[in-house]
């Protein structure tokens, strides 16, 4: 039963619980997502979505300079009845509704583009081509 | 938009996610699961650990919720302490799916029917156990 552990383990902890309880609410999540609702640094939300990715929850995408990521639980695993046992557990808890909440308001936020400007800004900081020979 | 989610306090159920992030936890619950009440004797027999791992790993459920305890004699016994119909009822139905779908997992059940048919047969289980 150590696969099983593990899998709890890696629910053990705060953050990655949250991001968890965040991602099984939507369906792609970027990491600017997850800084935003969480109030984290970037650095702490791409180590914990890294752990989350070797331990097989999540895929990744790449989306210019940011990485998004979604569940990836196939039907039937034991990782699809793990989520569920996540959302019984967490579903009922107030502070949980609090963080969906969050999501949403940060999602509709978004829509004016936080996450856009902020890679418009990044971008521009780059060369869009590198120079020709 | 920068809120503060990580002010919100999911504390508790992270630690309950951690009291099942042990093999030996997660072994003991699933042998719980199949019985009303376990000795510690009982654990020790089925599990092959010590006196004091067995304890120690039970009296962790315990604070967490998840066992109660019931003393006789010098032993312990303990069982699983939920509501039916209750979300912690729910949870460990769903904690015994996920178990149930190891092979171990029989293994480990036939294992206790074996050690406690071995206890019936002893005089009042005491030799089995050394419950005297």
């Amino acid at each position: 039963m150590r696969a099983e552990a593990r899998f709890f383990k890696s629910l053990s902890d705060e953050t990655r619980l949250k991001i968890l309880w965040l991602l099984s609410g939507t369906e792609e999540l970027c990491v600017c997502d997850v800084i935003d609702v969480l109030g984290i640094t970037q650095s702490k939300a791409s180590r914990h979505l890294r752990y989350l990715y070797h331990l097989g929850w999540v895929t990744d995408r790449r989306d210019g300079l940011w990485m998004n990521y979604r569940l990836s639980v196939t039907p039937g695993s034991p990782g699809e009845k793990l989520l569920k046992l996540l959302e019984e557990m967490l579903a009922p808890q107030p502070e949980a509704q609090v963080l969906r909440g969050h999501l949403e308001r940060c999602l509709e936020a978004k829509r004016d583009s936080k996450c856009a400007k902020r890679l418009d800004a990044s971008r521009k900081g780059l060369p869009q081509r590198l120079p020709e020979t | 938009m920068r809120l503060s989610g990580y002010q919100i306090n999911m504390k508790k159920e992270a630690q309950l996610f951690k009291s099942l992030a042990d093999e030996t936890r997660l072994k003991m619950l699933w042998l719980l699961m199949g019985r009303e009440e376990l000795c510690v004797c009982d654990i020790m027999g089925v599990l092959g650990t010590t006196q004091s791992k067995a304890s120690r790993h039970l009296r962790y459920l315990y604070h967490l919720g998840w066992v109660t305890d019931r003393r006789e004699g010098v032993w312990m016994n303990y069982r699983l302490s939920v509501a039916p119909g209750s979300p912690e009822d729910k949870q460990l139905k769903l904690l015994a799916e996920i178990l149930s779908s190891r092979p171990e997992a029989q293994a480990l059940r036939d294992r206790l029917e074996q050690w406690l048919a071995a206890k019936g047969q002893s005089k009042d289980g005491a030799a089995a156990c050394q419950c005297s």
